[in-house]
């Protein structure tokens, strides 16, 4: 073995001393490997990547197209490869079980087919994920009507659910040879890796998660990606602009890209590779033999592709989604109108853009998604009883208003000519179907109860108006290239406010929704210390029968593809924000001692729980507290001036350990601050890197042992894991257990999942508690009935 | 404060000074008779200065304080709680009780006897006989104060004189402090004592060469004091702890180096001296006022309502130990859900055979939570028999853990739960009745009565006894949630068993026992009870945590954290119609845009220097980028950590959560100020200790164009707060144009501006 290190391109070689710190120094390696011949002398596949390069070096005089692969041996590819194949046979196995939808799985169903369908919809993840999922469904043009409206609705035969999951299952696979990878080419023993690999491989929860149409084994697979190739990235540090430098790099962006575009919280990995990032940035800021100008360019290269490549990505995604949802949808009512007119089936005719008295018009709240300004003949359950007045988002006979002067409201304006309607003018607005007007009073609005609100109604007749009924315009914004509408009332381009001059109020709209007595419509009321926002109002269409044919037309912007992304964006993050409960809700602090598990699905005497293999997941926590102890212990003592000796092989552990606990930290300390629902799910990331921190840990323990020893203990382990795995199984994959075998494996009585369904019980439980044995008749005419129940309740809805 | 480092250089290395810096090497400053001289000189200077800011403080705090003589903005809180205690009713408040102590300590002092109520900004004070210039002194005068605090923080923290005038003249013309600190608030309290503790800490500090020394002892105590003030007035006071804290542990840190050569029992008694005067002192100081708090309101009023019913029994009078009856065997009672108020109900319509989702029910008879006083309503309360003792009579008191049965009294039947899923959460159990003569299910019929806090002897009682419903046979408890049943269920809440029995939602109360009646004493009683201190401290505590993130109904002027450095916009207090007047919280928009760029500077400046020293660069020297690193970043420290937490409140949030943050900006702004605009820095600033080495002393060099910068800023500051005084004073009235020009952000949402596109 001659390590000759004279070539010039590895300038770290020629100072080993300034990189000493930061990663495993070569020469150290040699001289150790020379003064102590291990009677175990590891393989030479057992050394970090760099030491494997220095072979090739020599051998293939550094150009070797077999870069890619190095740091792995031939009986690395066997390893995976049964690894691969045990992972396939342990995950995939029976993945058509059950044959109706369990938990979320509903929810993606429904957007894939939205996607076949192109239909618009929100969701509060990016589009990455949900398009793969669509894509068998795509690909074998299923259009058939799929009815998901609860979880226990079967499948129909026809649709390619299986399909479905095996796309989710093949990503949850792909995680174990990462990890099998990130340990190894991190410089870790064979044994390590291989251990790590089958932990991954016999976790409950994971192979419960992947085996169903859920987003969170593509987000696992890419962060396990992005960090694979960090790893790979690092090891390429010493030849900084190289080839494969730059494509370390750039892949380990796209990894990032295709993190954050599957969920959001991807972007916990991308502050990780961030934060790793900086350090390597500032620790080449302190080598004063690397010229400013490079440590510029690396910085340059990084700020390309870790932060202008994901983002990139990210749109990219964006771009494909919007070119399939070209059709409307349900969701598409709380995006703005300029959306929503890109969309088909959503488009407005023009309209004139000239707005005088005696127009007919359609006014919109301009903040709140709400629509339009509506009255229909209904009352007010109490204050004046009058006429209701709310916000309606479609489009309906009864949002039309006519503009009428403040002096006499009898004018026949049907013969005479629009005159327009300027700032500070008084008007009022006539109902068109119930012939009232808009009117205001000082009597408190029917739900909002504040003092400075008052209800609006509709109230009066055609020949009766009074006072309360007129309304000043006050223009506040306009459409900067059309002046005139600053000046005068225009369709779209004018926002003006609408002054109650009696009471000294805006009329005025938010959020808050009326009860079943007002439809669930949006509240309308008039605001004296209202949000300003929330009392712009513009007039959407607009029609008056003496305009001439030959009138101006207006009509939304187009919006171009950045404005549609970042309006998404903003409404998906409101949706993020908000709450919901759910019964599986867990609280982070719950997580790492795995203390309750979710209830995906029971049917008969099948049921299938999301729980970790609480031996593995314990293991993995105690990990986590043992390095984090020992780091805080290392700190302090060196404060008090006990010097570590580290060796070589310590630091290169500390590098490590490091790394993959910052990345626990990283993915799980964020959601302390998060006040979202939380499942538990949310900690997998976390736990492919405690299970990470097992592997090194399993290699610092055992570094006095001989390769046999090691070998033993790593066999051990896995019998106990796998015999753990296998003890829980049934609530993996929802198969048949002795209800005896179920009562015994809870070891924690927190532990909820339903030992009573399982043959043996004294309780069987759903059908035997009546003792009704229901016919098909009678259960026809359940759902007969129910649906009988669901479409009145539809009629009242349409009852405006 | 200054750092370690120029301690440890004592006799070790000389700093080569500039040239125009003034140092000698002496052994004890006083002593040398030339220096002497210059000593009280500047002295004089120094002192002159404080007095004409002080002054210049109370002048433009008490200027027209008695305008308006009208309830101004949160004066309807503050004002009407400090009548609270001079009535000694009971109230319930988010904020701990020190600052409104204060305030009623003021209207005693005055005679004032709290019959104000303070229901509407512009009631009148006159007409209501309230002491309002009295009571809005307090404030001020603490408000005031602030200026000779800011002023004492700078000279301690060892910046020359001219230094702390700007950070003094800056808080002097901050038109927002004035505004907030001269109405009957709470914040002015709080800045104060803040300040206080910063000044102490600051002295405490200084002392370190002298450590356990009295002064440092005593310095550190009135640290640990005021802190516990600062933390009595509102809860925001605990970003001060923290501020505190961080700078403690960063000390302590520090002392822990084995480079300082401190053994490790030597640094436990640091430790320990710090934890009793840092952490139990202040402690001690919270709960005294809350002491107070208690021993003062002893009285049942507003606040009764938010308590537990053992908390409510202490009260004399209250409405609880007057109306509540004691339950017997064989009564009949209706039940209410303490956190949906609806009432346990049955009807005789049963659950529909299959729900939609494809579940299966027990078709038994529905119970349901109605929130209307109904004759399905009524449940009779019978012994279950095989559990009792069987000496207990009949009609015996129903006591903490006893096992009951309810009938329904309208269809005689059982309440029962058993393991079927509920109609709507399949995790939890469903709830039906079964015929009171069918005994084949008995045991699935029996509940425990567990009465919260109670024991083998707690009985149970009609409005004040909160009690847990246990299932006998599968111990979960009868639970009721916000989500309505279908119309099969008449859209009824729906009740079910809870298997998480201890959740506080669990919690039922009898709301009364039919047929009877209580006969009401028309004197209101003593209180029938008596609880420890520490037992309502921590239901306060409790109740204030949950109702101040509870606070988040908008309000018309509240504002996200963002806005608040840029001041984009301000708040409305009080206006009147007839004379065109306003009081609208708005700062001083000149001095606090300087003191943003100011932070912005400094963190650029450390950066900066950061990044050159990483390239072994050193561009500052060592004693000013000591200084700018000790005492520059704990002022940055203190600002952000009183700032940036707001980010992380759901509750909503004003203005005037940012005064306490801009404070410390100020002084920022000073410490930029002076490394930008003078040479050097004052030091050593630390007492010297025991062992007195020769020490090299600097002094900064205050050059002309100093003085002049210095000016020039204050003089702007003293215009903009002038020209928006109108504002701050309510008074006097401004026409239409005035307002327009003085909307300097299109924001500042004032009143009375012009309507747009008038002309």
């Amino acid at each position: 073995m001659d390590y000759k290190l004279n070539n010039e391109d590895y300038e770290v070689i020629l100072n080993p001393v300034r990189y000493s710190t930061s990663i495993v120094s070569l020469g150290d390696i040699r001289y150790r490997k020379k003064r102590f011949k291990e009677p175990d002398s590891p393989s030479r596949h057992d050394l970090p990547e760099d030491d494997l390069l220095m072979y090739d070096t020599k051998e293939n005089g550094g150009k070797s197209i077999t870069k890619f692969f190095t740091g792995i041996s031939t009986s690395d590819v066997y390893n995976l490869l049964g690894l691969i194949v045990v992972s396939i046979i342990v995950r995939l196995y029976r993945l058509d079980h059950p044959n109706s939808v369990v938990f979320d799985e509903m929810h993606f169903e429904t957007l894939a087919l939205k996607y076949i369908r192109g239909n618009f919809f929100i969701d509060m993840h990016p589009p990455l994920a949900k398009l793969l999922i669509a894509l068998p469904g795509y690909l074998s043009r299923y259009d058939g009507i799929l009815d998901l409206e609860n979880e226990s609705e079967f499948f129909e035969s026809k649709y390619p659910y299986v399909t479905m999951r095996l796309i989710s299952g093949i990503l949850g696979i792909f995680i174990i040879p990462f990890s099998y990878l990130t340990i190894k080419l991190s410089g870790f023993s064979t044994n390590a890796a291989f251990l790590v690999s089958a932990l991954l491989i016999f976790e409950n929860a994971l192979v419960t998660q992947s085996r169903l149409i859920l987003l969170d084994s593509p987000l696992m697979a890419s962060t396990a990606f992005t960090m694979l190739i960090w790893v790979k990235f690092h090891n390429e540090k010493k030849r900084p602009f190289k080839t494969w430098w730059w494509i370390w790099l750039i892949m380990t962006g796209v990894g990032l890209g295709l993190t954050v575009s599957i969920k959001w919280v991807g972007f916990f990995t991308t502050i990780f590779i961030g934060l790793l990032t900086i350090k390597d940035l500032w620790d080449l800021l302190g080598d004063l033999h690397l010229p400013l100008i490079r440590w510029v360019n690396h910085f340059l290269a990084r700020v390309l592709c870790l932060l202008v490549i994901p983002v990139i990505l990210y749109m990219l995604v964006f771009a494909i989604h919007f070119s399939i949802l070209e059709n409307s949808g349900d969701d598409a009512i709380s995006m703005s109108p300029e959306f929503r007119h890109t969309l088909n089936g959503h488009g407005m005719n023009d309209t004139p853009i000239d707005v005088g008295y005696g127009s007919t018009i359609t006014l919109r709240h301009f903040n709140t998604r709400g629509g339009y300004l509506h009255s229909h003949n209904h009352h007010y359950p109490s204050g004046s009883k009058q006429q209701q007045v709310t916000l309606y988002p479609f489009k309906d006979e009864n949002n039309l208003w006519i503009i009428q002067k403040e002096t006499d409201p009898k004018i026949p304006f049907e013969t005479i000519n629009p005159s327009w309607i300027y700032h500070n003018t008084l008007i009022r607005l006539s109902h068109v179907l119930t012939e009232g007007w808009l009117h205001s009073h000082n009597i408190k609005p029917p739900v909002t109860n504040s003092d400075d609100q008052n209800e609006v109604s509709v109230y009066g007749s055609k020949d009766h108006s009074d006072t309360n009924d007129l309304w000043r315009v006050e223009i506040v914004d306009h459409e900067k290239s059309d002046s005139d509408s600053g000046r005068r009332l225009r369709a779209i381009h004018t926002k003006f406010r609408l002054f109650h001059i009696n009471s000294g109020c805006y009329l005025y709209s938010h959020s808050n929704k009326l009860p079943e007595w007002g439809f669930k419509q949006q509240e309308v009321t008039c605001g004296k210390g209202a949000t300003f926002i929330n009392t712009i109002w513009y007039i959407e269409t607009n029609s008056h029968p003496k305009l001439p044919s030959d009138t101006k037309m207006v009509n939304y912007k187009k919006l171009g593809f950045f404005e549609k992304f970042i309006e998404l964006n903003q409404v998906m993050w409101t949706n993020f924000k908000s709450i919901s409960l759910h019964p599986y809700l867990s609280h982070p602090s719950s997580w790492i001692l795995l203390k309750r598990g979710i209830g995906f699905w029971a049917q008969e005497h099948y049921q299938i729980y999301l729980i970790g293999n609480p031996f593995i997941w314990w293991t993995s926590t105690l990990t986590v507290l043992i390095f984090v102890i020992e780091k805080l212990n290392t700190i302090l003592k060196a404060k008090r001036g006990y010097i570590d000796r580290f060796s070589v092989k310590g630091e290169h552990v500390k590098l490590w350990s490091n790394v993959f606990l910052m990345g626990w930290c990283l993915h799980y300390l964020p959601f302390y601050l998060m006040s979202k629902e939380l499942f538990l799910q949310y900690y997998f990331p976390s736990l492919y890197f405690a299970i990470l921190l097992i592997g090194i840990g399993f290699d610092l323990i055992t570094e006095r042992f001989n390769s046999r020893n090691r070998t033993i203990i790593v066999t051990i382990f896995l019998i106990a894991s796998i015999y753990i795995f296998i003890l829980f199984s049934p609530l993996t994959y929802g198969n048949t257990w002795e209800k005896s075998s179920c009562d015994n494996s809870k070891w924690l009585s927190s532990w909820d999942y339903d030992c009573d369904l399982y043959v043996g019980s004294h309780l069987t439980r759903n059908t035997n508690t009546t003792g009704i044995e229901i016919t098909n008749q009678e259960f026809s005419d359940i759902r007969a009935f129910d649906k009988r129940a669901a479409e009145t309740e539809d009629e009242q809805d349409e009852q405006m | 404060m200054t750092d370690h480092k120029v301690r440890q250089r004592h006799g070790i290395q000389v700093m080569e000074p500039p040239d125009s810096v003034q140092n000698a090497p002496i052994l004890d400053e006083k002593k040398t008779i030339g220096h002497t001289k210059k000593y009280t000189k500047k002295r004089i200077v120094s002192n002159s200065a404080l007095a004409i800011l002080t002054l210049l403080s109370f002048i433009t705090r008490f200027w027209k304080i008695d305008y308006p003589h009208q309830v101004v903005f949160d004066e309807v809180h503050f004002g009407k709680f400090a009548s609270y205690y001079l009535k000694r009713t009971y109230y319930f408040d988010v904020h701990p009780p020190l600052a409104k102590l204060m305030l009623a300590g003021i209207g005693w002092f005055l005679g004032y006897d709290g019959h104000f109520e303070f229901d509407n900004i512009g009631d009148d004070y006159i007409t209501n006989g309230v002491p309002y210039i009295g009571l809005r002194s307090l404030p001020a005068a603490l408000g005031a104060l602030l200026v000779p605090l800011t002023y004492m923080i700078m000279i301690e923290s060892g910046y020359p004189v001219i230094t702390a005038i700007l950070a003094a003249g800056l808080v002097l013309f901050d038109n927002a402090l004035i505004c907030q600190t001269r109405l009957i608030l709470l914040d002015s309290m709080l800045v104060f004592f803040m300040l206080c503790t910063f000044y102490c800490y600051i002295r405490f500090y200084k002392y370190r060469l002298r450590e356990f020394s009295n002064e440092w002892w005593f310095w550190m105590i009135a640290s640990g004091v005021t802190l516990g003030l600062t933390l009595s007035v509102k809860l925001v006071g605990l970003f001060t702890v923290l501020t505190i804290g961080i700078a403690v542990i960063v000390d302590l840190w520090n002392l822990l180096d084995i480079k300082r050569g401190l053994t490790m029992d030597h640094f436990k008694k640091h430790f320990y001296a710090r934890a009793i005067g840092l952490i139990i002192v202040p402690i001690f100081v919270y709960l005294f006022w809350f002491y107070l708090h208690f021993a003062i309101l002893n009285t049942s009023g507003p606040g009764d309502s938010f308590m537990s019913p053992a908390f409510q029994e202490t009260l004399q009078g209250n409405v609880m130990s007057l109306e509540s009856l004691e339950i017997r065997f064989n009564d009949t009672i209706t039940l209410k859900h303490k956190s949906t108020s609806v009432f346990l109900h049955s009807h005789p319509q049963r659950y529909p055979l299959r729900y939609n989702d494809g579940r299966i029910s027990s078709q038994g008879q529905q119970v349901t939570g109605y929130k209307f006083e109904d004759a399905n309503n009524y449940w009779l309360i019978k012994p279950a028999k095989i559990f009792m003792d069987p000496s207990r009579p009949e009609d015996d008191f129903v006591k903490h853990g006893d096992y009951i049965l309810l009938e329904h009294i309208n269809t005689e039947t059982h309440l029962l739960t058993h393991d079927v899923a509920s109609p709507l959460m399949p995790t939890n159990q469903e709830f039906t009745t079964m015929p009171k003569d069918d005994d084949s299910r008995y045991n699935e019929t029996v509940f425990q009565v567990l009465i919260d806090d109670g024991d083998s002897d707690t009985k149970w009682k009609t409005k004040s006894s909160y009690i847990r419903l246990i299932h006998f046979d599968t111990k979960v408890a009868l639970w009721t949630h916000d989500k309505l049943l279908p119309e099969w269920a008449f859209k009824q809440q729906e009740i079910n068993g809870n298997k998480n029995n201890v959740e506080k939602s669990n919690i039922w109360i009898a709301d009364q026992i039919v047929g009877k009646n209580v006969t009401k004493p028309l004197t209101p009683e003593p209180p029938k009870r008596h609880l420890p201190f520490f037992a309502k401290f921590f239901e306060l505590q409790r109740l204030m945590l949950s109702h101040n993130s509870g606070l988040t109904k908008p309000h018309p002027y509240s504002s996200t954290p963002v806005n608040w450095p840029f001041l984009v916009r301000g708040i409305s207090f009080w206006t009147n119609n007839n004379d065109r007047e306003q009081i609208y919280l708005l700062g001083n928009p000149f001095t606090w845009w300087i003191s943003v760029g100011a932070m912005a500077v400094l963190v650029g400046v450390l950066l900066a220097d950061l990044i050159s020293r990483r390239r072994a660069i050193h561009p500052i020297s060592e004693p000013v980028r000591n200084r700018l690193l000790n005492s520059g970043l704990f002022f940055f420290m203190a600002w952000f950590i009183h700032y940036a937490p707001f980010y992380l409140m759901g509750r909503s949030l004003f203005l005037h959560h940012y005064l306490p943050a801009l404070i410390c900006s100020y002084m920022v702004a000073a410490v930029v100020f002076n490394f930008m605009f003078v040479d050097s820095v004052n030091y050593p600033i630390s007492v010297t200790g025991p062992r007195k080495a020769p020490r090299i002393v600097a002094k900064a060099v205050v050059k002309d164009i100093t003085v002049i910068t210095c000016t020039i800023l204050l003089a702007i500051s003293a215009c903009v707060f002038y020209y928006f005084s109108p504002l701050t004073y309510g008074t006097p009235g401004i026409e239409p144009e005035g307002i327009r020009s003085r909307m300097w952000l299109d924001s500042w949402d004032l009143h009375f501006q012009p309507k747009r596109h008038d002309a």
